[in-house]
């Protein structure tokens, strides 16, 4: 619990006071700059000046030397001295009065000014009033219960104010209007302006000496009952903890944050931010103890010390040393008002920092974590800790002073396992916590790489999302241990963000083929297709398409078929070129030119051409293999026909001449069909195949979308080979009149008649005959409707002209032409249909053809 | 040093559970405490606001120090063992007097400890089940009961000769707590903290007269009895 919060140093020693003359004792102590002065029982003052020394270990001494002495006559102790430097007086009270001497010679003032009847005084150290050549003297006075203050000037005093009090006074302390007295059974605080006091707490004077300390703006420390040391604002309450001292102290001060108390064997120490005791100094015959201008001295009868406080930072560190992080915390934030704040920030940023290494190492680590983060610290510390985490290449050097003793992260958990990976779990939040924050900057590619170090090694799926992601991963440092730890896929896509899409393409490559161990993606090849597929670079496409291909062809071929298509409209590759790229692989071939045929809608007619004779190909290539169709070949054949109905750019002539001697004869009648020989594709339907169905679609989708008529004329083809004398058949006649009372719109009903042969009954033909009589009824009303129509808009034309024509146009010297507005001279004029008039020579200048112009002749 | 807006101060007879409570409530754990030696004090940020607690010492050494550290404050938790009458009546005999220099709008709240001892639903464990031992079944009979902190409750609001109108309801301000289980003890900080931030925010509308002597003082002639 113990902290080394301050040094005692002797100030005054033995022989350069007392001497042999060993019934002096010391009985009150001022110190003012560096002089110290001393009053003793025999009536002396002393005056000293005190030197400080630091040693070349650091260790501090004083070097007192005496300048005079002066015995003031009344053969009573000197009980109190005050110097007041602006005034260069010093007070001192003996024998009942205060007097001024001069703080130089130690003469008294000419005028001989002093304040009589007192029995103890306090100098305001913060008075109201702002006269800097005066000084505010609150004095104890003879008369009983009485209080008085005075404003004690170069040479002469004044009493401002006289208060009594509700008992005896026997110890003060003033600030501003308030003065905090000690009674005889209780501790109060007046306000000399007001007269009001008000009572802190019960205290009995006689068991007890009470002590009243000022220790900062209207705040003040009593001793309380209990051996406590109390904390009152001048508003008389306690905005801080008590702190728990002894019994019988004698001497109490404040030195921030520290409240340090005399007893008769020990000085101790108090944190008034924690309030616990901090440090303790043996210390016999303690006599008096009293701090000036924050200079804590102390005296026996005989000799005089200072407490010199250590700096606030080496207490810090010893508790930092100690592992009292909580502590060292406290007293860092409680030091704030004490350190300038530019000194301030960055000490508390590496007490932060410390104490967050101490965490760590007791693998705290939500507390580490937050103590790293609060005190900014430099990330590269804590990598530093883990072996071969930071580039070979970094420069850099751990802080020092260091801000944690160990050396790695071995030694930290001296070889354990466990807590090894548990340290490096943290580390691995950590730093994906921080890699995006401002603390990052400048270091972030010694953070991606750390981080993709404990991935690799952590087996981490992060790894591949790291990698993908924006980051500064140091390509020389990271490949071999990626490399170590056989993330080969990772190490590809290192080099690809590293724009080495070659090497990242022979890793991949390497792995599918076997030659490497990775088991990332168990779709590696399909990854590689993708990637080539998206991949700019022509020449690497080109330089891999073989290997891809090879693998397999129709996975492949979406090396050319995903390309985006933007690109190859512009600086793409030339389809032309892939296709005689794609020579050597048939299926890849065609895979592609059915994705520019079918999906990007290519008109050209050598990739049409080009597909149905690969079509062709493997039709006839399947045909010859097996005569009785495989699904294979009906697939086969089913591609082969739609391509051809629906294609219009092929070479038909070149494809009819390759499966004229073939029994393709769908196909033929589809080529004849692209030919218009509708006689040709119908008599191979009809009379070769004998598919009557097919042929009956052959009509229908070889007129689709075209005139009605063709369709007809499509029918009455097909009706004609049915009904040919020279092939009778039943069949035949039976698929004639299916057809004729199936589609009997489609027909020209007379002619139909007029074909048919007699002997067929008119029951077989109803059907025909019916529909074929509603579809003329049908056409005459609408024609009659047309008629109607046609007539009746004739005759709103007609109203319109005779409406036009209707009136005279009166034409007189004061008409003017609409265009040039000149006068008719001649009788010659023309009438726009909005009836303006014009002449002749302008309407045919007129520019505006809307304007549709009548000539009139005048009659 | 932070300035705290709002003071809460606890008292109460030595031994009844007051550093308990707030530990409890702090920490939110049960810790065997020493006897408190002067005062303890912790800030407690609720909201925007910080408000100071004041842990008092019980022990009748520290007893002078009681009027201090009410100054000012705008709620006093006064606390007794509900196991112990005697503990009650001291509230009334010693500590009520000890709240003369609070604000003169401070809210009380009347607190009987260690519940856990006498009432069964007080042993429901709020959390950490097993860290503790097992809670003894109700052994000790129960001296002080709600009646009585209702009424020593409308005894206080007489003595500062306040209408019953003006000041939380006694149902209200009376808890039965066990510092040891955490029963209640959230509920009573949190009523309290609630009370008295309403507090707060009157005392920013009016601006505080800053000169706490001569008000206090003004307070005191109003407030003390008559009879003195």
């Amino acid at each position: 619990m113990s902290i080394k919060a301050f040094e005692l140093v002797p100030a005054l020693e033995r022989t350069l006071l007392i001497g042999d003359k060993t019934w002096i004792n010391i009985e009150c102590i001022e110190c003012c700059g560096r002089n110290l002065y001393v009053g003793t029982n025999e009536c002396y003052i002393y005056h000293f000046l005190l030197e400080e020394k630091t040693s070349t270990s650091g260790k501090l001494t004083f070097i007192a030397t005496k300048q005079l002495h002066k015995y003031l006559g009344l053969k009573k102790p000197v009980n109190e001295i005050k110097a007041a430097s602006a005034l260069n007086r010093l007070m001192v009270l003996c024998d009942c009065s205060v007097n001024l001497l001069n703080m130089i010679n130690l003469e008294p003032v000419p005028t001989g000014a002093k304040i009589k009847g007192v029995v103890a005084f306090t100098v305001n150290e913060n008075p109201v009033t702002a006269d800097p050549f005066c000084v505010e003297v609150c004095t104890i006075s003879m008369k009983r219960k009485t209080i008085q203050i005075y404003a004690v000037h170069e040479d002469r005093v004044q009493l401002i104010k006289e208060v009594s009090t509700p008992e005896q006074p026997v110890a003060l302390a003033a600030d501003g209007y308030f003065i905090c007295l000690a009674l005889s059974t209780q501790y109060i605080i007046l306000s000399y302006n007001t007269g009001v006091s008000q009572d802190l707490f019960p205290y009995n004077s006689e068991e007890k000496q009470p002590i009243v300390k000022r220790i900062g703006r209207e705040e003040f420390l009593l001793a309380g009952p209990g051996a406590l040391g109390m904390f009152v604002t001048a508003a008389g309450i306690s905005q801080r903890a008590p702190v728990h001292w002894s019994e019988d102290v004698i001497g109490a001060a404040v030195c921030f944050p520290y409240v340090v108390a005399l007893d008769e064997e020990f000085v101790t120490v108090h944190s008034m931010l924690d309030q616990q005791q901090k440090q303790t100094v043996p210390f016999r015959d303690g006599h008096i103890l009293q701090d000036f201008e924050g200079k804590l001295i102390l005296a026996t009868s005989k000799e005089v010390y200072v407490l010199v406080p250590l700096p606030l930072e080496n207490q810090i560190q010893d508790l930092l040393t100690g592992r009292r992080v909580e502590e060292a915390l406290v007293l860092a934030k409680g030091a704030r008002r004490n350190i300038p704040k530019e000194k301030f920030q960055g000490m508390y940023r590496r007490i932060l920092q410390q104490a967050g290494f101490i965490q760590f190492g007791k693998l705290q680590f939500l507390e580490a974590k937050e103590l790293f983060r609060n005190g900014q610290l430099d990330v590269r510390e804590l990598i530093s800790l883990y072996p071969f985490l930071l580039p070979s290449t970094s420069t850099f050097m751990r802080s020092h002073p260091p801000l944690h003793e160990y050396a790695d992260l071995n030694q930290l958990t001296q070889g354990d396992q466990e807590k090894i990976t548990k340290c490096k779990r943290f580390l691995i939040s950590y730093l994906n916590e921080i890699r995006s924050a401002d603390v990052a900057n400048g270091y972030k590619e010694d953070i991606d790489t750390a981080l993709l170090k404990l991935y690799a090694e952590a087996n981490h799926d992060s790894l591949l999302d790291l990698l993908v992601s924006e980051n500064s991963c140091l390509l020389v440092e990271s490949a071999p241990w990626l490399e170590k730890h056989k993330k080969y896929f990772a190490l590809g896509l290192l080099y690809h963000y590293n724009s080495q899409n070659e090497a990242a393409l022979q890793l991949w490559m390497n792995i599918v083929d076997g030659g490497l161990e990775d088991t990332t993606r168990s779709d590696l090849y399909e990854y590689i297709i993708d990637f080539l597929s998206f991949c700019s670079d022509h020449e690497l496409v080109w330089k891999y398409a073989d290997w891809a291909l090879q693998k397999n062809e129709e996975v492949g071929v979406k090396i050319f078929t995903r390309r985006p298509l933007v690109e190859s409209q512009t600086i793409g590759i030339n389809p032309d070129d892939i296709i005689n790229y794609l020579h050597k692989y048939r299926k890849a071939v065609v895979v592609y030119l059915e994705h520019l045929v079918f999906e990007r809608n290519i008109q050209k007619e050598k990739c049409h051409t080009h597909l149905a004779v690969l079509y062709l190909d493997k039709v006839l290539g399947l045909h010859s293999q097996s005569r009785n169709g495989s699904e294979e070949l009906t697939s086969a054949r089913n591609n082969l026909k739609n391509l051809f109905r629906h294609s219009q750019l092929y070479r038909v002539h070149l494809l009819l001449g390759r499966i004229k001697d073939t029994d393709l004869y769908v196909e033929r009648a589809i080529l004849h069909g692209k030919l218009e020989e509708h006689d040709k594709a119908l008599e191979i339907l009809v009379h070769r195949l004998k598919d009557f169905q097919a042929a009956e679609d052959y009509c229908l989708w070889n007129s689709d979308g075209k005139d009605p008529l063709c369709r007809q004329k499509l029918f009455h083809m097909l009706l004609a080979l049915y009904l040919d004398p020279a092939v009778t058949s039943d069949a035949l006649v039976m698929a004639g009149v299916d057809l004729l009372n199936n589609h009997a719109v489609e027909f020209d009903a007379v002619r139909v008649l007029r074909l048919i042969p007699d002997n067929w009954s008119i029951q077989l033909l109803s059907p025909f005959l019916g529909q074929a009589m509603r579809k003329s009824f049908h056409s005459k009303c609408m024609a009659e409707v047309a008629l109607g129509l046609a007539r009746s808009e004739n005759l709103i034309y007609r109203y319109t002209k005779v409406k036009s024509r209707g009136n005279a146009v009166a034409l007189s010297g004061k008409k003017v032409c609409q265009v040039c507005r000149g006068m008719f001279t001649e009788p010659v004029f023309l009438r726009s249909p909005d009836g303006a008039l014009l002449h002749t020579h302008c309407a045919t200048k007129s520019s505006s053809p809307s304007v549709t112009v009548q000539t009139y002749a005048n009659p | 040093m932070m300035k705290p807006d709002v003071k809460v101060v606890i008292l109460g007879d030595m031994n009844v559970g007051k550093t308990s409570l707030l530990h409890r409530y702090i920490e939110k754990r049960f810790q065997d405490t020493v006897s408190t030696v002067g005062g303890a004090f912790y800030l407690k940020q609720w909201g925007p606001y910080n408000i100071s607690i004041w842990d008092t010492a019980g022990r009748e050494q520290f007893h002078g120090l009681g009027s201090m550290y009410c100054r000012g404050a705008a709620a006093v938790i006064l606390t007794y063992d509900v196991t112990n009458r005697q503990s009650l009546s001291e509230l009334e005999d010693r500590f009520l007097a000890l709240t003369d220099t609070a604000h003169a709008e401070c809210i009380f709240a009347v607190v009987g400890n260690k519940a856990d001892l006498t009432d069964e639903c007080a042993i429901v464990q709020t959390s950490e089940v097993g860290e503790e031992e097992e809670v003894s079944p109700s052994t000790l009979h129960k001296q002080v009961f709600m009646e009585d902190a209702i009424y020593f409750y409308k005894q206080i609001i007489k003595y500062k000769m306040l209408e019953e109108k003006d000041v939380p309801a006694a149902e209200k301000m009376c808890f039965e707590t066990s510092a040891k289980t955490g029963y209640n003890v959230d509920l009573l900080f949190e009523t309290i903290f609630e009370v008295v931030v309403s507090f707060v925010l009157k005392k920013r509308v009016n601006p505080p007269q800053t000169v706490v002597l001569r008000h206090s003082l003004k307070t005191k002639r109003t407030k003390s009895p008559c009879c003195s």
